[in-house]
C-alpha cells in the first residue's frame, strides 16, 4: 500500500467501542420518549387469502387500546408504493401500505393495534378477528411460472414480474464448435438477514411544527426521508430521519417497510409518539428474505478446459411484494457472472417470479450466488474433462496482460488481480500435500475435500451504473468538513453505519485529506438535519463513496487552511506549506520544519478575526463536497477451504479456511479484517445451516432462532487472510470497497470443497444448504461406498 | 388471559447492589423491567425466546436469560447487568480486550457476551480456545464470525492471570 499516507491505513481501534462494550450504546429501544404509544401488528396466518372482514370491536375495548387501523385506514393516510422504472421486461407494481383486498404471505400485516404498552397491544392484536377466504398458494418458481398459475399480484399479466435476456458474441456457434458442452445446476435457498437488533422505529410527530421526527435504525437516512415524505404527502422539510446506533442490518434496513410507514402515519394521525419493535418471529417471517435462486449454466469448452462460451439461465423467487425493482438483484448476478475469467461469448436469461412468500430484498452480497455458479461451473468442467480444477482456473483467469478487461456485458475490470490471488491461495494451501492427505484419508474411509473460489466483487455503484440499469437514482455521496473556532474538526457524510465501525476509518479519510490526527476528527452520521444528502450505506460503497468523498472534502479544507496560514506567515503562497497532525509545516532547505502555527490558530483567525483574512477569503472554515464514483469499482479474492465430511452423519468440519483478498487501499486494517471475517462467517452460516422453510401450503416453518439456525462459534473455523493491495487508479486514494466478497467466496468455496470430498461417491453439490440431513440424503441416493475401488 | 397477569405486583428488586421497590405486572419480563422501569438499557433483547443470548445478565452471579425470566421471580435474588461492569473510561479486562482485538461490530450482542464471560473467567481462569468457543456458543453474533471474540477472551484471561499480553 502507498506509504505516502499517514492516516489512511493506520490500525486505529474503533471509536465506538467504549460505549458499546459497556452497554452505553444508544439503540432505538434505548431512546426514552414519555407517553409513547406502542404498536403491534395483526398478521396473516395464511399464505394467500382474500380478506373478507376485520372485526376489531372486542379488541378495541381492551385495556390500554387507543386504536386499531386497517389497510383501508392507511390508504387514506398514505400514498401507495408504485415501482415502475422504464425497464424492458419489468412489470410495474403498486402496493398499498397495508393489504386491503388480500394477503399474499404468511405474516403479511393486516391490521395495526395501538395501545399504551406493548404487552397490551399484543393482547389486543390476538383478539382482532379477520375473516379470510383462502386461495391456493404459489410456493415455488415452477408453480409460479406454470401456465395456469394463480396470480400472486392480480394486476400483473403473470407471476413473471421480470424477464430479461442478453446475448453477446455467438454462444450458439461456440457450442457447435466446442469439444464438449458442459451443463451444471445450482440452487441457492432462501435466506434472511437476522440482524441481532430487529426492525423498529419511533415516530414522533411534532404537531405544532407539523414535523415528523423518525427515529429508525436505517442504512440510507436520506433516501428513506425522501420516501417517507412522499408517502405521507409531506415535504422533505417536514421529515427528519435520525438513525441511532444500529444492531446490524446487512441490507434489511434499506427499504421503507410497510410497518414503519404505518407507525409514522399513525403518529401524525394520533398526534402522539408511537413506537414499534418487531419481535424475532416477525423478523424471521415478515421483514425481508433473500437469495432464492435456481441457476443453470451451459459451457462450451475446448479439450484443455478453455471456456469458449457461457450460457446462463437464472430464476429468482422474489416472494410476494416488490420493495425494489424485481430485476434489481438478479441483474447484477448476470452482469458480473463471467467475473475473473476471459469469456466473450455469453448469453443470459433471467426470470424473476412472484410467489406467496415474504418479499425479497438485498442481503449482504445480493449477488452472492454468482461466485458459486461460476466456480462450480469451472469445477464441473474439470470433473467432466478429467482436468485439474486449478489448471482450468489458470487457463481461463484474467492476468495483468488482459487488463483493463471489458466483460461481455460491458462491465470494465481494471486494477484487479484474480490470477494473482489464485496463485497466492494455491501456494498457501500446498495442494500437492493436501491431495496426498486426501488419498490417504480415503483409504481409511474418510472424505477430505479442497475447494477454491475466485471472486470478482462489485463494490461501488456510481450514478452511471444506475443510469445504464434504468433505475432512477444516484450513486454519488456527499460530505461536509467543518473546522470549529477552537480547531476541533467535525465532519459528516450521508452514509449510516449499522455496526461496520465507520467512525475510525471515515475519520482517517478526513484526517488524511486535511492533515490532522484521526483521533481529532469526529464524524457525525445518521441525522438528516445534520448529514448532507448522500445515498447511504449499501453494497460495498462505504469506503469508496463515503471515505472518498470525505477525503476529497478534507483536501478542499486543507487548501483553504494553508492559504490562510500562508498569509499569517507573511508568505506569498501556500505552495511550500503542508499540515501534519494539525501543525503547519514549511519546506525549508528540502526539510519540513514546524512553523509553530497550528490549525487552531488558523481557525481562530478564520472565525474570530475575519478582517485579517486574505482578500477574497470568506470567514469561517466550512466545506462541503460531493463525489460520484466510477460506474463500478471491483475488488477480488480467492478463497480456499479444506473440509472433512463424515459420511455416517453428514456432518461437515472445516479444517482450514483462507482467503487471498485484494480490496485496494485500506482505510483501516482492523475494520477491514473484521469485515472480511464477518462476511465469510455469514456466507458459511448461510451455506451450512440457515434456511427459510415454507411448506407446500406456504406456512413458514422457520420462524424462531431454534429453527432458522445461525452459526455459533462451534461451526466456524479461524480465517487466514492473505493481503494484496492494488489501488484503484480512478478513485480517491485508490479505495475500492469491500465487505461482501467474503459472502460470495464462502458460499462457493464450501460447496466446491464438499463436492471434492464426495467425488469418490459420485456426489456433486447442486443445492444448498449443506445440512447433515441433505448430505446424508445425497449419500443414500449415490453410489455405494467405494471400498472396492483401487486407491491411487 | 387472566387479569392477574397484568395487575401490578409490588416487588423489591436488587440490581447491581441497589434495591428498587417497583410495581410491575406479574407477566413482565426481567429484560423489560430492567430496560423500561430501571432505565438499564445495556441489556439488549434480541429474540425473546432464549436463543440469542443478547439479554444475558447474572442472577446470583450466574449467567441467565433476562428474556426468559419474570421480574417477579427475582425477589430475594441479586441481579447484575452490564452497567455494573466497567465504564467507558474504565473498561474491564474483557471489555478492553474486546476493544483491542476488534471483538465486536454492531455491539448489540456484546453486553450478553461480557456477562457470560464475567462469570466464566472467574471460575475458569485458564480456558483453551475450544472451551471459549463452546461457552460462547450460547451467544449469537451476526457480525464478527467470533474469531476476534475468542482472541479477546483468551487475552483477557491471560491478563486476569497477571500475564502481560
Amino acid at each position: 500500500m502507498s506509504s505516502a499516507f499517514t492516516e489512511i491505513g493506520r490500525a486505529l481501534p474503533r471509536k465506538e467501542d467504549r460505549r458499546l462494550v459497556t452497554g452505553r450504546g444508544r439503540y432505538l429501544d434505548d431512546l426514552a420518549v414519555p407517553g409513547a404509544l406502542h404498536v403491534s401488528f395483526v398478521r396473516s396466518p395464511h399464505a394467500h387469502a382474500r380478506i373478507l372482514g376485520i372485526d376489531s370491536a372486542e379488541a378495541s375495548e381492551m385495556p390500554g387500546v387507543v386504536g386499531i387501523f386497517t389497510g383501508r385506514d392507511l390508504d387514506q393516510l398514505t400514498t401507495r408504493l408504485r415501482i415502475a422504472p422504464p425497464i424492458e421486461g419489468l412489470q410495474p407494481t403498486e402496493l398499498t401500505t397495508l393489504p386491503i383486498e388480500k394477503v399474499r404471505f404468511h405474516g403479511d400485516p393486516v391490521a395495526c393495534v395501538v395501545a399504551t404498552d406493548r404487552y397490551l397491544a399484543e393482547d389486543a392484536a390476538e383478539c382482532v378477528t379477520v375473516e379470510y377466504d383462502q386461495l391456493p398458494a404459489v410456493t415455488s418458481i415452477a408453480q409460479a411460472l406454470a401456465p395456469d398459475a394463480v396470480l400472486v399480484d392480480e394486476t400483473l399479466s403473470s407471476n413473471m414480474v421480470s424477464h430479461q435476456s442478453l446475448c453477446v458474441g455467438d454462444p450458439a456457434a461456440r457450442r457447435a464448435e466446442a469439444h464438449r458442452v458442459i451443463e451444471a445446476r445450482f440452487a441457492l435457498h432462501r435466506h434472511t438477514h437476522v440482524p441481532l437488533e430487529t426492525r423498529g422505529c419511533l415516530a414522533d410527530w411534532d404537531d405544532g411544527r407539523a414535523h415528523l421526527n423518525m427515529h429508525i435504525g436505517n442504512q440510507v437516512p436520506h433516501p428513506l426521508r425522501s420516501q417517507l415524505a412522499k408517502r405521507l404527502g409531506l415535504s422533505e422539510s417536514q421529515v427528519t430521519v435520525i438513525s441511532p446506533d444500529v444492531g446490524g442490518a446487512f441490507g434489511q434496513k434499506i427499504a421503507l417497510y410497510r410497518e414503519e410507514l404505518t407507525v409514522a402515519a399513525l403518529s401524525r394521525h394520533l398526534r402522539r409518539p408511537l413506537r414499534w419493535r418487531e419481535d424475532r418471529m416477525e423478523n424471521l417471517m415478515a421483514a425481508a428474505h433473500a437469495r432464492e435462486y435456481e441457476c443453470r449454466t451451459r459451457t462450451s469448452v475446448s479439450e484443455t478446459g478453455r471456456i469458449l462460451g457461457l450460457e446462463l439461465e437464472l430464476d429468482e423467487d422474489f416472494g410476494s411484494y416488490c420493495f425494489f425493482p424485481a430485476n434489481y438483484m438478479a441483474r447484477v448476478i448476470a452482469l458480473i457472472m463471467t467475473g475473473p475469467y476471459r469469456i466473450q461469448d455469453y448469453a443470459y436469461e433471467v426470470r424473476v417470479a412472484l410467489t406467496n412468500k415474504c418479499g425479497a430484498g438485498p442481503m449482504r452480497a445480493p449477488m452472492a450466488v454468482t461466485s458459486w455458479v461460476m466456480e462450480g461451473t469451472i469445477d464441473a468442467i474439470a470433473r467432466e474433462l478429467g482436468l485439474d480444477p486449478i489448471e482450468v482456473r489458470r487457463i481461463n483467469a484474467l492476468g495483468p496482460e488482459d487488463l483493463p478487461y471489458k466483460m461481455p456485458t460491458g462491465e470494465l475490470l481494471e486494477d484487479v488481480t484474480p490470477r494473482e490471488t489464485l496463485e497466492t491461495a494455491v501456494a498457501a494451501i500446498d495442494v500437492a500435500a493436501f491431495r496426498e492427505r486426501q488419498a490417504q484419508a480415503l483409504c481409511e474411509g474418510r472424505y477430505l475435500g479442497l475447494g477454491l473460489c475466485t471472486v470478482i466483487e462489485s463494490t461501488t455503484y456510481g450514478s452511471e451504473f444506475y443510469k445504464s440499469a434504468g433505475i432512477p437514482g444516484s450513486g454519488h455521496e456527499a460530505a461536509w468538513v467543518r473546522i470549529e473556532p477552537s480547531g476541533a474538526v467535525n465532519a459528516s457524510v450521508g452514509l449510516m453505519g449499522t455496526g461496520q465501525g465507520y467512525e475510525s476509518p471515515l475519520a482517517q479519510a478526513v484526517a488524511e485529506g486535511l492533515g490532522v490526527r484521526s483521533e481529532d476528527v469526529t464524524v457525525h452520521m445518521g441525522n438528516t438535519d445534520v448529514a448532507p444528502y448522500g445515498m447511504g450505506s449499501r453494497g460495498g460503497r462505504g469506503a469508496t463513496a463515503g471515505g472518498g468523498t470525505l477525503y476529497l472534502c478534507g483536501l478542499k479544507a486543507r487548501e483553504r487552511v494553508l492559504v490562510i496560514a500562508a498569509s499569517m506567515l507573511d508568505l506569498n503562497g501556500a505552495g511550500e506549506l503542508r499540515m501534519r497532525a494539525g501543525q503547519i509545516e514549511r519546506m525549508i532547505d528540502d526539510n519540513w520544519q514546524e512553523t509553530g502555527l497550528t490549525l487552531a490558530d488558523v481557525a481562530r483567525r478564520a472565525y474570530l478575526d475575519p478582517l485579517a483574512l486574505p482578500e477574497g477569503i470568506a470567514p469561517g472554515l466550512d466545506f462541503s463536497h460531493s463525489y460520484d464514483p466510477p460506474a463500478m469499482t471491483y475488488s477480488n479474492s480467492t478463497h480456499a477451504c479444506e473440509v472433512e465430511v463424515d459420511p455416517r452423519t453428514g456432518a461437515i468440519s472445516i479444517d482450514r479456511y483462507l482467503v487471498a483478498e485484494d480490496c485496494g487501499t485500506v482505510l483501516n486494517p482492523i475494520v477491514v479484517r473484521g469485515q472480511q471475517q464477518g462476511a465469510i462467517a455469514m456466507g458459511l452460516s448461510g451455506a451450512l445451516l440457515e434456511q427459510v422453510v415454507y411448506d407446500g401450503s406456504g406456512q413458514n416453518l422457520s420462524a424462531t432462532l431454534a429453527d432458522y439456525l445461525v452459526a455459533s462459534p462451534n461451526e466456524l473455523p479461524e480465517f487466514e487472510i492473505l493481503h494484496h493491495h492494488t489501488p484503484n487508479r480512478r478513485t480517491p486514494a485508490g479505495i475500492k470497497g469491500m465487505a461482501e466478497g467474503g459472502v460470495m467466496g464462502a458460499i462457493g468455496v464450501i460447496a466446491n470443497a464438499v463436492s471434492d470430498a464426495l467425488a469418490p461417491r459420485g456426489v456433486t453439490i447442486e443445492r444448498l444448504p449443506l445440512t447433515p440431513q441433505s448430505i446424508r440424503a445425497l449419500l443414500r441416493e449415490a453410489a455405494p461406498s467405494p471400498k472396492k475401488r483401487t486407491q491411487p | 388471559m387472566n387479569a392477574s397477569t397484568h395487575e401490578p405486583l409490588t416487588l423489591s428488586l436488587s440490581v447491581n447492589g441497589e434495591t428498587h421497590d417497583l410495581q410491575v405486572p406479574a407477566r413482565k419480563l426481567l429484560s423489560d423491567v430492567l430496560r423500561e422501569d430501571l432505565g438499564l438499557t445495556g441489556t439488549h433483547v434480541g429474540c425473546e425466546h432464549g436463543v440469542c443470548g443478547a439479554c444475558t445478565v447474572l442472577i446470583d452471579g450466574r449467567p441467565a436469560r433476562a428474556c426468559l425470566t419474570f421480574a417477579a421471580q427475582m425477589e430475594g435474588h441479586e441481579v447484575t447487568t452490564i452497567e455494573a461492569v466497567g465504564r467507558p473510561d474504565a473498561l474491564s479486562a474483557l471489555q478492553q480486550a474486546l476493544h483491542e482485538e476488534h471483538g465486536l461490530q454492531c455491539g448489540f450482542c456484546t453486553a450478553g457476551i461480557v456477562m457470560t464471560f464475567e462469570h466464566y473467567l472467574r471460575e475458569n481462569p485458564t480456558p483453551t480456545a475450544s472451551e471459549v468457543r463452546d461457552v460462547l456458543s450460547g451467544n449469537l453474533c451476526r457480525c464478527t464470525g467470533y474469531q476476534n471474540i475468542v482472541a479477546a477472551v483468551l487475552k483477557a484471561a491471560a491478563r486476569m492471570r497477571g500475564e502481560s499480553v
